[in-house]
């Protein structure tokens, strides 16, 4: 039995070691990259340093372009939007960002829902190359499963299923890729949606995620304590829906803490021009001009961003 | 699939059952009284199985087909959740029931030790199906700590969960996506998710026999090997020696030879074969497909007998490496073949996957590069130790120590960089 241990015990050292070296190479690598989505989470968290910051998730990062929000407000714009991450991302990152940086203005399009999904939490393994690094971020990963502080002590587990991933995204021709080719974080779409605009029945009452409901307050609660103006948004959609229970528990939060919201869901610019839109949920390059350009006039009609003392308005 | 405690008072009558049965068997010398307790056990095992597994599959059919008849009746379902094991513990302790009845083995007489043969934690969930004679034996000697064993028994941990996590699982995310839409895809992505299936299945259910049989080597138990590289095989016949083996001698010793076996005319031969086959199909499910996959495996054997590709041993020395592996190709397409089926939803979406292998052309769906580069790597991986298994290749190298602690620490760290450790789920806990 002695012996047996002695083995076990040499061999948890030498994969120790190997851990900790393949580790060091796979973050090395990981932090050099200079394209890809994982570079923009890496320049969004640890580099940007631009007064108006874009959150949300797909909606976002292709629905937004911030050209034309710097013409309009004047200030240096980045989408920090990222496909499929919904709040619990969102927060981690505004977390992140504000450890080293404050904006002038935060643009948040609601991410999707408050429901309970567990690829949410699945999806959060995004963040794993940040948890060693980032201690501020570390409470929302661990939400994934009581486990992730255990597979967290190793240095290889973080860049999990990622390694070709890392190994083009520190390629010089990923850069040139249409799939990467980002204005400030904005990720055009150029396709053209061909069906017919659709209705969406009433969801039926579905439990809420706690979590995701906590971490949009806090996401509120962080920009009112840092004195960052903020303005929630449904941005178009390329379907009719009657009432989304998400939604309503979202304008209510807004109401609560005096957040405006601005809800391009049902405006008949969009949905009279299916020709604006990728697929039913993201707008293609076309519509987003329009809708940035719209975006930015119903700010500045509204005198957005706008500081008061009691935190926004 | 469930895991309530209260499934306990299942395992546990199943024991009682079994156990008390096999005391009777054992202590009554009366013909008919021994055919009573032996059938006595069968019937109440099987029954409960085929009430948790099979009741709703039966009721569904029948009333299915009485309507094509004309005839509009159904039984309520009972939409009971299959507890996990059931299939393989119910299996385990009729074999012993059958062996005490045909006097190969003693009976039990310490019922703590047979419950612990009926609920062994590490073969409980998915098998192997042990044998009395080989496990209980085993529980009746004082164990000492065998180091060798328990290195070997790390080894098979460790690969076994290389080939869950990282071949497996991963394979699977290619599988899904393309069967799960299988309406939407053309020949070459469906040809191409039925050979990862294959792959997936047997590194899925093989990964967790390893896991198994290692956590009991720890422990200084001796569980039975249950897959063997079965793609290797060059006949049927012996891919069904070679996969889920445990299994496969259970239906041959109490199903295939109780019928008869070989020692009957031809017809009833190859009626016995395809009969064996078709119950080991419905074992993995309460579905059409399931029956259909296991008759078809059954009527490829039935064909090479008729066609006289006997199963006797296959003298390797005696084929070149092309016939070899063209028989090894052969015999992988076949069984590829029949996956489809295992894996499909039901009937229809098995047919519409057939026809579309055949009739819709176009190039091969690749989703996500980095998931189908994966995926590729980690067939190659698997093949490459399985090739050196199989021809036992460089015995001198590998079975240098410090070889073997640079292997499997290797071994780990690649489950670390490439394993799936997102939602994945052992395919044979269903069962």
């Amino acid at each position: 039995m002695k012996k047996f241990i002695v083995v076990i015990a040499i061999g948890l050292s030498i994969i120790f070691v190997l851990d900790l070296v393949f580790g060091k190479i796979l973050e090395h690598f990981y932090f050099t990259q200079s394209s890809g989505l994982q570079y923009q989470t890496t320049y969004a968290m640890q580099e940007t340093e631009a007064d108006v910051l874009v959150f949300g998730s797909s909606r976002a990062c292709h629905q937004y372009d911030p050209r034309i929000l710097e013409d309009s407000l004047n200030m240096t714009v980045y989408n920090v939007g990222r496909e499929a991450q919904f709040m619990l991302y969102q927060t981690a990152l505004l977390r992140a960002v504000l450890k080293r940086h404050t904006p002038k203005f935060i643009i948040l399009d609601f991410p999707d829902t408050f429901y309970t999904s567990e690829y949410d939490y699945d999806r959060l393994s995004l963040l794993y190359p940040y948890y060693k690094k980032h201690p501020e971020i570390r409470n929302i990963i661990d939400l994934k499963s009581p486990f992730e502080k255990v597979k967290m002590l190793s240095w290889t587990y973080p860049y999990n299923s990622i390694i070709t991933t890392i190994a083009v995204g520190n390629l010089e021709f990923n850069k040139t890729r249409e799939v990467n080719i980002n204005y400030a974080g904005y990720l055009p779409l150029h396709g053209i949606f061909d069906k017919p605009l659709d209705s969406v029945p009433a969801p039926q009452t579905y439990e809420f995620d706690q979590n995701k409901i906590d971490l949009f307050k806090e996401f509120i609660r962080l920009t009112k304590e840092k004195n960052i103006p903020l303005v929630v948004t449904y941005s178009p959609i390329y379907y009719l829906y009657d009432k989304d229970p998400s939604m309503e528990l979202c304008r209510q939060i807004c109401i609560e803490n005096e957040i405006p919201l601005l809800n391009f869901t049902r405006d008949t610019e969009f949905l009279d021009q299916r020709d604006y839109f990728d697929d039913a949920t993201h707008l293609n390059d076309s519509g987003v001009t329009i809708f940035t350009k719209k975006l930015a006039a119903l700010l500045k009609q509204k005198g957005l961003p706008k500081v008061t003392t009691s935190g926004t308005e | 699939m469930n895991w309530q405690p209260i499934y306990a008072l299942l395992i546990l009558t199943s024991t009682l059952i079994t156990y008390f049965a096999a005391y009777k068997l054992d202590t009554t010398t009366n013909k008919k009284n021994r055919s009573f307790f032996l059938y006595a056990s069968l019937i109440i095992n099987f029954g409960i199985l085929f009430l948790y597994k099979y009741y709703d599959f039966f009721n569904t059919s029948v009333f299915t087909f009485m309507e094509f008849l004309g005839v509009r009746m159904k039984l309520p379902d009972f939409s009971l959740i299959l507890p996990v094991g059931i299939s393989f513990y119910t299996f385990q302790a009729v074999g012993y029931t059958i062996d005490v009845y045909r006097g190969q083995i003693n009976h039990e007489r310490h019922f703590g030790r047979y419950a612990l043969f009926v609920s062994f934690f590490p073969q409980l969930v998915a098998g192997p199906i042990e044998r009395a004679s080989n496990l209980l034996p085993q529980f009746r000697k004082k164990i000492e700590f065998d180091y060798h064993k328990a290195i070997e028994g790390t080894k098979l941990i460790i690969w076994g969960y290389f080939m869950k996590l990282v071949v497996a699982d991963r394979l699977a995310i290619y599988v899904n996506s393309v069967y799960n839409n299988a309406e939407s895809h053309n020949s070459a992505s469906l040809v191409l998710a039925t050979i990862f299936f294959a792959f997936q299945i047997y590194c899925d259910f093989g990964g967790y026999s390893n896991i198994a049989i290692g956590c009991a080597k720890i422990m200084g138990f001796d569980l039975m090997t249950n897959f063997q590289r079965p793609y290797f095989a060059q006949s049927v016949a012996e891919f069904w020696q070679r996969w889920h083996i445990s299994l496969s001698t259970w239906f041959k010793d109490y199903v295939y030879i109780p019928l008869g076996g070989n020692r009957v005319s031809k017809v009833r031969h190859y009626l016995n074969l395809f009969i064996t086959f078709v119950i080991s199909g419905l074992w993995h499910g309460a579905n059409w497909t399931f029956v259909i996959w296991g008759g078809l495996n059954g009527l490829y054997l039935v064909f090479a007998r008729l066609l006289g590709l006997q199963d006797k041993k296959i003298e390797r020395k005696s084929f070149g490496l092309i016939i070899s592996a063209s028989k090894m190709f052969f015999v992988f397409i076949l069984i590829c073949f029949s996956w489809i089926f295992f894996r499909a939803e039901n009937l229809e979406v098995s047919l519409l996957i057939i026809r579309r292998m055949f009739l819709e052309s176009g190039s091969v769906f690749i989703g996500d590069v980095g998931i189908f580069i994966y995926c590729i790597m980690a067939i190659g991986m698997l093949l490459i130790k399985d090739i050196i298994d199989e021809k036992n290749i460089s015995p001198s190298l590998s079975n240098k120590k410090g070889f073997q602690f640079m292997l499997y620490a290797a071994m780990v760290i690649i489950i670390l960089i490439m394993g799936v450790f997102d939602g994945g789920q052992f395919i044979y806990f269903q069962f």
